[in-house]
């Protein structure tokens, strides 16, 4: 199947935002490690830095200091191929979900292989394939993204966060927006891509009852990360 | 090339918003577009008149000094100047004669101006045809008389008829012909060659030819007006017979509706017409075509200034154009050109405000979507390019339909603009009073008439007397530099357009975008 190795390595990261006088540390020094086929969640609450440790493993934001490596690679230096990065190798999935609402449930699966320069034929093929391996087939396909349910959006979120088959999946209060029986049908979905697909999956959240889906398991507090027992 | 493709399913996809602003820039572009077609009408055709209008100067005695010189004669006893003119020598009676002429030098000298491009010499005299009938000149010619002193003496001894002879260097460029007034039916006219050599041929009326049983190649005798008992006589060769298109519109008077003195104007070189008048090395007056308009207040200063260098008598000469002719016509298309400008510039000032202003909107509504387009991977580039190409299907689709459009309302508009303008000009003409006529400088109405007649427009004393006001037209033709304008002006709106997503991609963070709830 697939090996289980150190796929991102987070090193004594910061963070910091200034408004004005102001100063937040929104991370502070947080180091863990992440491997494929595994489920890390980390768990904290509101305005305890979860986003912006995720958007710094994303490359969202930069950090003022620290390392993070992914396969090796540190994505901090100047010279990263950031562009490529969040195509190939990282997938997000957002609270909001963050689907183009002008675009169909297709389309927007479609969208990062469009970016990457995927033949359309193989674009469509792939998404289908993808969103049938959410549940979304038939008219759902053509359908609005505006129009889907939220159930529906995040899993063609999922999907979006696929098409370019990255191995890390970074999911931000995944089951935010969604009733407690979609959120654990999604839950399930991050779970399985894990185990089955050995993406390194990455969930921030402050729902402890997702502890149960968690491989290994982090606490945040003011921008500092501390493993936790489960 | 697929950041284009989303780009038009973007465009597609929001056909609301979309519309909304295709429409505000299509009738913003609607207007633009006409107005530029408008001015370019409207300076395309002053550009014509300057060719064909205002571009006319004559060298002539001005009317000032023509009176003078009959007041002075009037006031003489007629038996005592016969008795001196008598006892004249050649030179004496020519310089009596010439005195309401123009020595050809003069015109000669004139036409060096680099302004001109074409020259001609004209001599009107009256010659006595003792074999030839017709309608007389009278009522003219007694008026004619008056003023020339040369041939007063000469038309009271004469036994037959009197006609009005024009000469000038060559035919084709007496001013009937030019105007089309008179058209040659038979034979030919006389070139500049029977000028130099002062070949004796003229050409006829076809009238006047037919009761006289003239045919082309037949031979007339003419009287050449010597002073008294120094009368000779020459013959002259008919080598053409015209017609008269149009016959010269008389005064409003019930008089002049018959009295047709061009009618049956003969034609010949002038170095023949100037030995018929015994007035060797005189003109009446020198015609100037100048290469535009615009040259005609250059070529006035050029007058003044060989004045007041002494070089051209100025209290005897006068240069008279018909410049004002030509800002009569072209100031109302002169305005309609400014006013067009004007409101081209206001219409593309509210096109770019539009293009702006909806693009501000509509990148603002979909910060989100660029957060999450970078968060996938799409470079600036392609998030530009995709914008781009909404925002040129917009200006695309507006600026096609403006086009439209515009050949429909664009000729609404100029000849809109165009009547305002003729409007407004003619209550200021009014405003002016009828008693205070520009130009007009002599006292009598008629008079002040022979002023601004020109030769050009059938001559001085052609009584072509109510000044038919040329107006003018203007026709919107689209032409190829319109579509070439059309194209920038979409360029430049969709550029416009396109800057303000460059600006927002810019300033974009979308970490803080995508945590928006
Ligand atoms: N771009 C920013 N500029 C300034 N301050 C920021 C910015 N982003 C986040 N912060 C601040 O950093 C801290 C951490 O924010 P973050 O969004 O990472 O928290 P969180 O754990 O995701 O909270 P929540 O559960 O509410 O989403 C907060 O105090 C927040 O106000
Ligand atoms: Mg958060």
């Amino acid at each position: 199947m697939y090996e289980k190795e150190d796929l991102l390595e987070v090193r004594k990261v910061s963070k910091t935002f200034r408004s004005g006088s102001a100063e937040v540390k929104a991370v502070d020094e947080a180091s863990f490690r992440a491997q494929k086929g595994e489920v890390t969640v980390i768990l904290g609450p509101s305005g305890s830095g979860k986003t912006t440790l995720l958007y710094l493993i994303g490359s969202l934001e930069r950090p003022d200091a620290g390392e993070i490596n992914v396969f090796g690679e540190d994505i901090c230096r100047p010279d990263a191929d950031l562009v490529s990065y969040r195509r190939k190798r990282v997938g997000f999935v957002f609270q909001t979900f963050n689907l183009i609402p002008s675009l169909t449930a297709l389309e927007n699966v479609t969208l990062p292989m469009d970016l990457d320069g995927v033949p359309a034929g193989e674009q469509r093929r792939r998404a289908e394939e993808l969103l049938a391996g959410m549940g979304i087939e038939g008219r759902l396909l053509r359908a609005r993204a505006s129009r889907l349910s939220g159930g529906e959006k995040q899993r063609v979120a999922i999907a979006r966060a696929l098409a370019n088959d990255p191995d890390l999946i970074l999911a931000d209060e995944p089951t935010g927006n969604l009733d407690s029986a979609t959120g654990r049908v999604v839950v399930d979905i991050l779970t399985g891509l894990a185990k089955r697909e050995g993406k390194c999956v990455i969930i921030v959240t402050h729902d402890e009852g997702m502890l149960r889906a968690a491989d290994w398991a982090y606490q945040m507090r003011d921008g500092q990360l501390r493993g936790i027992e489960i | 090339m697929r950041s284009v493709k989303r780009g038009l399913r973007s465009f597609v996809r929001h056909p609301l918003a979309n519309l909304v602003v295709v429409l505000l820039l299509f009738v913003c572009l609607t207007f633009s577009l006409s107005m530029l077609a408008v001015k370019m009408a409207a300076d395309s055709q002053v550009e014509e008149v300057k060719r064909s209008v205002g571009n006319y100067a004559e060298l002539r005695v001005s009317l000032e000094h023509q009176m003078q010189v009959y007041q002075e004669q009037r006031g003489q006893d007629p038996a005592k100047r016969q008795a001196e003119a008598r006892k004249m020598s050649e030179e004496e009676l020519l310089e009596e004669r010439a005195k309401i002429l123009v020595p050809e030098q003069v015109t000669d000298d004139f036409s060096m101006r680099p302004e001109i491009i074409s020259y001609d010499k004209v001599l009107e005299a009256v010659v006595v045809l003792p074999d030839i009938t017709g309608p007389g000149v009278e009522t003219l010619l007694s008026l004619r008389r008056r003023l020339s002193p040369g041939s007063a003496q000469a038309s009271s001894s004469a036994g037959g008829s009197s006609f009005l002879f024009e000469g000038n260097t060559h035919g084709a460029s007496a001013s009937d012909f030019l105007r089309g007034a008179k058209r040659l039916v038979e034979g030919s006219l006389y070139t500049y060659q029977d000028y130099l050599n002062a070949n004796p041929v003229v050409v006829v009326e076809k009238t006047l030819a037919e009761e006289n049983g003239l045919r082309v190649g037949d031979a007339i005798t003419a009287r050449i007006t010597g002073a008294e008992g120094r009368d000779s006589e020459m013959e002259l060769t008919v080598i053409g017979i015209y017609e008269t298109v149009e016959a010269e519109s008389g005064g409003t008077g019930q008089d002049f509706q018959t009295f047709n003195p061009a009618g049956n104007k003969f034609y010949a070189p002038l170095s023949v017409v100037q030995e018929l008048n015994s007035t060797p090395g005189y003109v009446e007056l020198g015609s100037y075509y100048l290469d535009s308009a615009d040259s005609s207040r250059t070529l006035s200063l050029a007058f003044q200034d060989m004045v007041s260098e002494g070089l051209v008598e100025g209290d005897k000469y006068e240069l008279a154009t018909d410049y004002s002719d030509f800002e009569s016509i072209s100031d109302p298309l002169l305005k309609v050109s400014r006013t067009s400008t004007i409101a081209l510039a206001g219409a593309l000032g509210a096109c770019a405000l539009i293009i702006v202003l909806a693009m501000f909107i509509i990148v603002g509504g979909r910060t989100r979507e660029l957060g999450v387009l970078k968060a996938i991977g799409a470079t600036d580039r392609q998030v530009l390019l995709q914008y781009a190409a909404e925002v040129l299907c917009v200006c695309l689709v507006a600026a096609v339909l403006a086009a439209g459009a515009s050949t429909v309302v664009s000729q609404q508009l100029g000849d809109w603009l165009l009547r305002e303008n003729t409007a407004a000009a003619d209550q200021a003409s009014q405003a002016q009073g009828p008693g205070d006529l520009p130009g007009g400088r002599t006292g009598i109405p008629a008079l002040r008439n022979m002023e601004e007649n020109l030769y050009k427009k059938g001559g001085r004393f052609s009584f072509s007397s109510s000044p038919t006001r040329q107006t003018a037209e203007l026709d919107v033709i689209y032409r190829g530099i319109l579509l070439v304008y059309g194209i920038l002006i979409l360029l430049g709106i969709s550029l416009l357009g396109t800057a303000v997503p460059v600006v927002w991609i810019n300033r974009l963070r979308p970490a803080r975008v995508l945590a928006m709830e």
